[in-house]
């Protein structure tokens, strides 16, 4: 369904639009001036022409008057204001009347309506008004009908004089009908080029504009496709001409070459990143499960020389049940963290609290002071998998002191996130492996398999949050955890 | 030789026209209709050929133009009409030539017209109204009705509440057709030429009243006038008849033909002056020069 909305139009339609409307605005501006200057100058030429037959007339009828001879005034109004045959230009005559100094009829071309000798009687007002103008007229006049109508006329009103003594005044009046006709054509003739031009106009405009656009679209259609980081598919705009807009479309195409090779570099990177990342893991569980493994194997051996020997019974099963259970806590901890389920179960914030317990335990004798900060309602339900977050970076806390030190537990909603930092104040982290902090299988600790805060990480990852590590050398450790999470109450 | 003889005599035997004689001036008035210069040029021609010296219309716009030439000398034959013709002068001036036939008859009538839309039937029911005269000297255009008024002891200028003269049948006929007067006065004979020639002017006119007959306006010479001449003029017209180019003119003219009637058929008209004289209205009624 097309729209008619004119902001979702595009540039090119908006542009031929706009260079149509101008054209036809300035052809019908120009049309109109010159139509009612045509009108004007017809209508003046037409006021002349009356003055010029009143003044014929007027040339024989002061004798005439004098004589009392009114065939021949009614024959000179009659001749001059008949058009012979074959003459050309004239004009419909409306009337023609020659009234003497009292108004009454001397002569008058339609004589049946307007018998002579009898004051001459105006149909309307209007025409009253007019005669009064008439009659008081002492000079040549020019009376108008008013507006473009074709029952317009302009009347020529000459007084005539015998030895300075007013006699009388004649009146022709010409029909503006031919001149209506004529004004009409040419409005007409007029009207149909301003079409033309308009729709010349708006070809060329349309043409113009499309031309001026096609690189526009051609950009804009090259941004949409990075905006869907397609980069690759993009065909260069062709460019012909050295204007802006072809130079911005040769900019443009430089631009989508580079972003398209610096896109294939990054997946080759991402490519490389993931491959290593595998090696990684891959060297990481070889490396983790093959040290028991050697152990294992090596008292399976004893025990099968000395399949009697009670004592390394006694002294190797638990090593062995160790030793698996090291490899079962690594396979298991992999999997944790390679297949995190979008689970949505929830625990009660009760359940971050005693985790206090657990990590106060951890620490047994040692002189480790736990500040716990827990600013959310305890009825409140929150995700389970913080949970874990909270009980790794507690673990990972704990574990980093010296025997002495401080562990700062804090947990508060800020809008939609809620936040918990875990803070120690240990020896920190060097600024050389704090990258790989969150890798699998890295690990300062002597015993610590290396997952517990990349398992963190796939966590929060997965939740849609952020893990912020703030550290510096001797003055402690901060991980600050925001996880976008909604809280609801417990039942 | 003798032939060559023969063909000279031949040669100038017929009577032509010379340049070195004066032309015969014939005075025209509006009892014809005069704006047919080209038939005119060929009666012109045809008398011209008959007498043996080139013949000269002249023609002017009122009866008392061309009766003031014949008075002066300026022409030596005119076609006027009755009225001017029964008028006395001192010493007279004039004396008939000839008198058309019209129709089988000498004679025409004056034809009372009003517009064929109009209600009036019968000339009292133009009282009051705009009457049109063709001529002051003119009996039918003028003299008639003036006698049909001083019979009802009317004076024009009572009877009529404006009237003016055309001078021209034609015109008059044109001026009621127009309605630029309620009635006129006209020649039956120009009325019914115009009848032929122009219907779309006389179908526009409906007579109301058809006077008895008169005297068809006759044609006179100049006294003092050479008696050949005369002669020459009065049978060449009264020849017209005989032959096919004269009778081929006399049908342009709507004539039957020219003949010799005495003074006594203007009686009529004679009598009718003689009345409205008396009461002395037409003075009064004519425009002024």
């Amino acid at each position: 369904m097309p729209t008619f909305n004119p902001s979702s139009w595009s540039l090119a339609v908006k542009l031929s639009l706009t260079i149509t409307v101008a054209v036809a605005v300035v052809g019908f501006m120009i049309g109109a001036v010159m139509i009612v200057q045509d009108w004007k100058r017809f209508h003046d030429v037409l006021g002349e022409k009356a003055l010029l037959l009143s003044e014929s007339i007027a040339i024989t009828t002061p004798k005439a008057m004098l004589r009392n001879d009114h065939w021949s005034l009614y024959l000179s109004l009659k001749n001059m204001t008949t058009r012979r045959p074959g003459t050309k230009g004239g004009h419909e005559i409306i009337t023609a009347m020659i009234l003497d100094a009292e108004g009454r009829v001397q002569a008058h071309l339609h004589p049946a309506n307007n018998p002579m000798g009898l004051p001459f009687l105006p149909e309307n007002g209007f025409e009253q008004d007019l005669l009064r103008q008439a009659m008081n007229a002492r000079t040549p006049i020019v009376l108008s009908s008013d507006g473009f109508s074709k029952t317009g006329f302009q009347e020529g009103v000459i007084p005539f004089f015998a030895d300075q003594k007013y006699m009388g005044v004649i009146r022709v009046r010409l029909s503006v009908a031919q001149l209506y006709e004529k004004a009409k054509n040419i409005a007409i003739i007029i009207l149909a080029l301003i079409f033309c031009f308009v729709i010349i106009g708006s070809t060329l405009g349309t043409m113009v504009s499309r031309r001026m656009v096609k690189p526009l679209t051609e950009v804009t259609r090259g941004l949409e496709a990075v905006g869907r980081a397609e980069m690759t598919d993009f065909t260069p705009i062709p460019v012909n001409e050295k204007d802006e807009i072809n130079r911005l479309s040769v900019t443009f195409n430089q631009i989508m070459a580079e972003l398209a090779e610096k896109k294939m570099l990054e997946e080759e990177i991402a490519m490389s990143e993931k491959l290593v990342a595998l090696g990684r893991i891959t060297a990481g569980v070889a490396h983790e499960v093959n040290n028991p493994l050697a152990g294992l194997l090596n008292c399976i051996d004893t025990l099968r020389k000395n399949p009697d020997d009670k004592e390394l019974i006694d002294r190797y099963l638990p090593v062995i049940d160790q030793g698996l259970h090291r490899i079962k806590e690594i396979v298991h901890n992999l999997l944790v963290g390679l297949k995190i389920e979008d689970g949505d179960q929830t625990v009660s914030v009760e359940h971050i609290d005693k985790l206090h317990d657990l990590i106060t335990a951890e620490i047994e004798d040692r002189n480790i002071e736990i500040i716990w900060q827990n600013d959310i309602n305890k009825n409140l339900h929150i995700p389970g998998k913080l949970e874990q977050i909270v009980c790794n970076l507690l673990k990972n806390a704990a574990e980093i002191l010296p025997n002495d030190g401080t562990i700062i537990f804090r947990m508060y909603q800020d809008g939609p996130y809620l936040n918990i930092d875990v803070s120690d104040n240990g020896p920190g982290i060097s600024s050389n492996i704090r990258n790989q902090l969150f890798d699998p299988f890295f690990t300062t600790k002597p015993n610590g398999s290396g997952l517990g805060l990349w398992i963190v990480y796939r966590l929060i990852q997965n939740m849609g949050g952020v893990i912020e590590v703030i550290s510096e050398k001797d003055q402690g450790t901060t991980f600050h955890v925001a996880v976008p999470v909604t809280t609801t109450q417990a039942a | 030789m003798r032939l060559l003889y023969l063909l000279l005599l031949f040669w100038i035997t017929p009577v032509y026209a010379t340049d070195t004689e004066p032309p015969i001036r014939f005075g025209l008035t509006a009892v014809v209709l005069t704006e047919n210069l080209r038939f005119l040029d060929q009666w012109s021609q045809y008398l011209g050929q008959k007498m043996g010296r080139k013949v000269a219309f002249v023609l002017r716009k009122s009866y008392r133009e061309v009766m003031d030439l014949l008075d002066s000398g300026g022409i030596e034959f005119a076609w006027i009409c009755g009225y001017p013709y029964v008028q006395r002068r001192k010493p007279e001036t004039l004396q008939l030539l000839t008198v058309p036939v019209y129709r089988g008859a000498p004679r025409y009538h004056s034809y009372i017209i009003v517009h064929h839309s109009s209600p009036y039937k019968r000339f009292s029911d133009l009282k009051g109204k705009i009457f049109a005269f063709s001529d002051p000297d003119s009996n039918s255009g003028f003299l008639y009705p003036l006698a049909l008024m001083t019979e009802r002891g009317e004076k024009p200028e009572t009877f009529f509440r404006q009237t003016f003269f055309t001078f021209n049948h034609a015109e008059t006929v044109q001026a009621v057709s127009e309605q630029v007067a309620d009635g006129g006065a006209v020649d039956s004979y120009i009325w019914e030429y115009l009848a032929v020639f122009r219907p779309d002017i006389t179908e526009r006119t409906r007579i109301i009243k058809k006077s008895p007959g008169f005297g068809f306006p006759p044609i006179v010479f100049r006294l003092g006038v050479n008696g050949n001449t005369v002669e020459l003029m009065k049978n060449t017209l009264e020849n017209m008849a005989d032959e096919s180019t004269g009778r081929m003119l006399l049908d342009q003219l709507k004539l039957d033909s020219f003949g010799q009637y005495s003074d006594a058929l203007f009686n009529e008209i004679r009598s009718m002056a003689n009345t409205v004289q008396r009461t002395d209205s037409k003075f009064s009624m004519l425009p002024t020069y």
